[in-house]
């Protein structure tokens, strides 16, 4: 039995910013993500499927995680549950994860700190390990915008080696 | 003075002058100097000392293949210890420091110690120190010995970047090979990355007058400049320390003195190794004295650093190469005789300072001595990657072979020692095409160690291992090089045998009377040079070493004084506020017992199992029969491996026909979701059953004891809450504020209790609703430890805690599924063995013990009365407050059977009794649950 509370941070700030040259890191408020699993899914949904290295205009879209299984970003509301007309397993996870936006001309150099990132690697699947923490990783709006979905109780610790990664790097 | 500065010569810029000092002297170096070629520019020779003699030692080499000038290096406040003196470039203020020797390398007090020699062979101190006990000597040993010690200071900052980088082609070195390969490759539109561990590419071009009919200045620019202008990267300072797995290779970019690496790890879709070749020391009589230097590190020195070693060179050389560098000695000044090393055996004349050598009585005054044994390729990074070596007679060396995948030589890397045609193949290998032999005007005569020979001769200089220590290895059946590197501690210096390995090996193979490569290599292993530590270490340290879990009332439970601590890789309260911890908790139990306590339980799992045979899967990983299961009903079950024994427990609902939650224990959340994963897609159709960890998208807030139907129902929640209509192990979905609310009622204390999970973004809401309803009646937050209390007042059990790993659910009293189910399930069939079914196996039971004793300490074993032989383990034990009385559980042999007998319980020296009684020691006829 120990008190560690003065061990740890408190969790940053929703609305925190980090403003570096040529980064910009925030968290994005998303109106809904929705787990889709189905035989199909990839091909059924109704929007723009976002693959590595994609770049998603749409506000509108779906993540590709695994060939039956997306993650949909501010779709319509949808029942829970087992959809037995489309063949869907559908959860609401609009809480579940939390969304990371790093954007600038040393975006992408910051991001090859946390794994093996490279554009010239496409991916059916925006899914991989990114500083240690699962993520789904996709350009949104421009090429040099990236957006990392992360679980909630993680989104702390993966703000946190972004900044640490951010400071030792010194000229991303 | 012998070496000394010669005007006009290197790539130092004179007109920049540093002051450092080494051993407390000071000296002025020019930028572009390594510490090693500024101290050899004032003169100084002697700038360590040996490992185990003692001996004084100057550089032998110009670069990573010196294993002698090894120092301590301060600058600004921050001192490394180890730094090598040949690669560590000068910086203004530098104060450089010998190690393994005091007060100075000049003169040590323990240089005494080579007196001795005789009686300090290889293994010594395991012959000598046997008595009384090893340990004892030891620390004095190690004290002796050794290199320099890390500072106490902690160098703040000190972090290194690591990264991820792709290129299509890496080429390792930038020597000419390197660079025409580089910018052949670039030029042929390939992503290229050259990487060149010195400041300034060129490799052993500065020895030369010209280069392809251009000066070499010229000519090395013009590469570079090629090869950034086609797209290419060339990155100085950067070593490439080893090959990984699918060609990732670690590269370490060194930056200014005192600031921590840079790790690049770098995926290349092919690698084209032109790291060089290396010049072997010739082994005769003292030839580890201040000033026998390699030849290729004489011309080194002069090319990149304008030193001239010595004024008066005598020069052992077997190699055609060697002599291609003596002519820029004579030019810039130097006295040089040539000395044949066939024409008899030679000694080394002087200590500190060379006197000249003697040659089977012949005397040859000089004061330095350079000597080439022939080169060797730079062959580490091909063998980390699985290329194979083969010998070559002709250049008496080990050169590459059948080349791993992706990867080619070239250069002297290669064997390839002449240029003109090095230059050649490396073009047409950097465009894809296959290596051709070509002719070679490279010629030596073998020289090797001739064991018996008499006098001191060093194979290993770091390590002071001679020719001795070989045939004394030999003479004690040490025989495989790999045994002589471990016996002798030959190549296992910092410079990891670069010069030592192949001189140890031959001498082996002539002590044998073998070809050298019937004796062969050692394993090369990364790193091919000595890095600091931190290179691996980065950023992943402090709370990115292992960061926890959050929750998303963290700033709650801050706010209402929790003290917050690891559990099962979360950051969750063990208790409220401050003070007596004991009893802090222990009023946190009576009040949940007495009115109800606010838990956080949001680290549950709600992992969701869906689709047409949702229901088939989960009967078939679940223990107990799960099929019959109704919409809206709860039940409790085990998560069991193939072997049988339980990984989880929990409870699992069903929400509606083809959909399940299933909540496991808040630690092995993400491995259920893997076990899950995998068995859907083993023997069932993975396009019918769909698994969701919905665990982060909840909170959940459980609501504990008497008064908990009294405060939830003050939630104004559109639902029956009486035991009569919402009874124990239900599950109801309702709305509140406008957002789903799941209520499932199940109990971890054994009081009624309502566990309320909401979308983790509302959580704050629900949390203040309840304490808010909980405050006037006297119920307020429950902290976990608390709750273990609770827990095990009730015999309810925590997996991992009150089990092991070999514990099966009849173990645990849950033996019914075990002999009436009928359906498969996961571990079915273990549980059905000898093993399980042996009437030795541990069960869980409760102990107690006998009015005023103190609680027994968890962990103690339960043994057998004369043997002392354990029979069980406590897993549990609390002082209850409930009961006002010591609990525990514990696994124990045959523990049901033995219901009321006293046992004996040791601990540390100590021995107990107790009494063996059921688990559950609070309401066991569940009157309280059910209310």
């Amino acid at each position: 039995m120990r008190d560690d509370s003065g061990k740890w941070d408190r969790l940053p700030a929703v609305d925190a910013v980090i403003d570096a040259p040529g980064v910009v890191i925030r968290r994005v408020a998303l109106v809904r993500q929705v787990l889709i699993s189905g035989p199909d899914v990839l091909t059924q949904i109704d929007g723009p499927v976002v693959e590595w290295p994609g770049v998603v205009e749409a506000e509108s879209y779906a993540l590709s995680l695994r060939r039956d299984r997306v993650l949909w970003v501010n779709g319509p509301e949808m029942a829970e549950g087992w959809d037995a007309a489309r063949n869907w397993a559908v959860s609401d996870v609009s809480d579940g994860y939390e969304v990371v936006e790093i954007a600038g001309a040393g975006a992408l150099a910051l991001l090859c700190r946390g794994a093996e990132v490279s554009l010239d690697q496409p991916s059916r699947s925006v899914a991989r390990l990114l500083f240690g923490f699962g993520a789904f990783l996709y350009r949104a709006g421009n090429v040099q915008t990236y957006r990392a979905h992360v679980g909630r109780a993680q989104a702390g610790a993966f703000w946190t080696a972004l900044e640490v990664h951010l400071r030792v790097s010194g000229d991303v | 003075m012998s070496a000394h500065r010669v005007a006009g010569r290197g790539r130092i810029d004179a007109d920049a002058p540093l002051n450092f000092s080494f051993d407390g002297r000071a000296f002025q170096g020019r930028r572009g100097d390594t510490i090693a070629s500024a101290l050899l520019a004032n003169g100084v020779r002697v700038m360590g000392r040996s490992f185990k003699y003692h001996r004084p030692r100057g550089p032998w080499g110009a670069w990573v293949d010196d294993p002698n000038a090894i120092m301590n290096v301060a600058l600004n406040g921050v001192e490394l210890p180890n730094c090598p003196a040949t690669t560590t470039y000068l910086e203004e203020g530098m104060a450089a420091r010998s190690v393994n020797a005091f007060p100075s390398a000049r003169f040590d007090l323990k240089g005494g110690l080579d007196l001795f020699h005789r009686w300090l062979g290889a293994g010594f101190y395991y012959k000598t120190f046997m008595w009384p006990d090893w340990h004892l000597f030891e620390p004095m040993i190690r004290r002796m010995a050794g290199l320099g010690a890390v500072s106490d200071a902690v160098l703040e900052g000190y972090v290194a970047d690591q990264l991820h980088d792709r290129c299509e082609v890496l080429v390792v070195g930038g020597g000419a090979a390197g660079l025409v390969a580089a910018r052949s490759a670039a030029e042929a539109g390939q992503d290229v990355c050259l990487v060149e561990d010195h400041a300034e590419c060129g490799g052993g071009v500065w020895q030369r007058a010209e280069i392809e009919g251009t000066a070499p200045a010229d000519w090395v620019a013009a590469q570079v400049a090629a090869i950034v202008a086609a797209g290419g990267r060339v990155l100085t300072r950067a070593t490439a320390f080893g090959v990984f797995d699918h060609r990732m290779v670690g590269i370490v970019e060194n930056r200014a003195f005192g600031q921590a690496p840079r790790l690049r790890r770098m995926r290349a879709g092919r690698i084209v190794l032109a790291s060089g070749a290396l010049d072997r020391p010739v082994t005769f009589a003292n030839n580890d004295r201040p000033g026998v230097m390699s030849v290729d590190g004489a011309g080194e020195m002069l090319a990149r650093y304008g030193v001239l070693v010595g004024r008066r060179i005598a020069v052992v050389a077997n190699n055609s190469a060697a002599r291609a560098v003596l002519p820029a000695l004579v030019q810039a000044g130097a006295e040089v005789v040539e000395v044949d090393p066939a024409a008899g055996p030679i000694r080394v004349l002087g200590a500190k300072r060379i006197r000249g050598l003697d040659q089977g009585g012949r005397r040859v005054e000089a004061d330095t001595v350079l000597a080439s044994g022939g080169l060797t390729p730079l062959v580490h990074l091909w063998r980390h990657a699985g290329g194979k070596l083969d010998w070559c007679d002709a250049r008496q060396a080990f050169i590459p072979g059948r080349a791993p995948e992706g990867m080619v030589a070239v250069g002297a890397a290669a064997g390839a020692f002449d240029l003109e045609s090095a230059l050649e193949e490396a073009r047409g290998v950097a465009r894809g095409g296959a290596v051709e032999a070509s002719v070679s005007h490279y010629h030596l005569t073998p020289l090797w160690p001739a064991p018996g020979a008499k006098g001191r001769q060093w194979i290993d200089f770091q390590h002071d291992v001679t020719l001795k220590d070989v045939e004394l290895a030999a003479r004690e059946n040490y025989v495989s090089v790999e045994h002589l590197k471990r016996y002798t501690t030959l190549g296992m210096a910092s410079d990891q045998g670069k010069t030592a390995n192949m001189a140890g090996l031959a001498a082996m193979a002539a002590i044998q009377g073998r070809p050298i490569p019937e004796v062969g290599t050692t394993t090369f292993r990364p790193p091919f040079v000595p890095i600091p530590i931190e290179t691996y270490h980065g950023a992943h340290r402090g709370q990115l070493w292992h960061p926890l879990k959050r929750l998303a009332l963290e700033e709650a439970h801050r706010a209402a004084g929790a003290a917050l601590g690891e559990y099962g890789g979360w950051l969750r309260p063990g208790w409220y506020g401050q003070g007596d911890v004991a009893q802090i908790i222990a009023e946190e139990v009576r009040m949940a017992r007495g009115t109800a306590g606010i838990f956080d339980a949001s680290p549950l799992g709600k992992i969701e199992v869906m689709g047409p045979d949702a229901e088939a899967f989960v009967d078939f990983v679940y223990y107990n029969t799960i099929r019959t299961l109704k919409p809206g009903h709860i039940r409790y079950g085990f998560l069991l491996s193939e072997g049988g024994a339980v990984m989880d427990d929990g409870v699992i609902a069903r929400v509606d026909q083809d959909r399940f939650v299933i909540s496991c224990s808040s630690s092995h959340v993400d491995g259920v979701r893997t076990h899950l994963e995998a068995w859907r897609q083993d023997g069932n159709d993975p396009d019918r059953i769909f698994i969701h960890d919905t665990t982060q998208h909840w909170a959940t807030v459980t609501m504990t004891g008497p008064k908990a139907r009294e405060i939830v129902g003050a939630l104004g929640l559109e639902v029956d809450l009486s035991a009569e209509a919402f009874p124990h192990m239900r599950l109801r979905e309702v709305v509140w504020q406008g957002g789903p609310l799941r209520i499932a009622r199940v109990s971890f204390t054994g009081d009624v209790s309502f566990e309320l999970s909401i979308r983790a973004s509302r959580a704050e809401e629900l949390w203040q609703a309840l304490i808010a309803a909980g405050a006037p009646l006297g119920a307020g937050p429950l902290g976990l430890e608390a709750l273990s209390i609770m827990r095990a007042e009730k015999g309810y059990l925590i997996i991992g805690k009150d089990t092991d790993g070999e514990t099966m659910p009849h173990d645990l009293g849950f033996g019914i599924p075990r002999q009436k189910k009928t359906v498969a399930f996961i571990g079915d069939r273990s549980l059905h063995n000898a093993k399980a079914n042996s009437t030795a196996r541990k069960q869980l039971v409760g102990l107690r013990v006998a009015e005023g004793a103190v609680m027994l300490p968890t962990g103690a074993h339960v043994v057998e009365a004369g043997t002392q032989r354990s029979l069980g383990y406590v897993t549990s034990s609390y002082d209850s407050p409930t009961l006002d009385r010591p609990i525990a559980l514990a696994l124990i042999e045959d523990g049901v059977a033995q219901m009321g007998r006293e046992v004996t319980i040791w601990h540390l020296g100590e021995t107990r009794r107790a009494t063996i009684c059921g688990p559950c020691a609070f309401d066991p006829e569940g009157e309280r649950l059910h209310a």
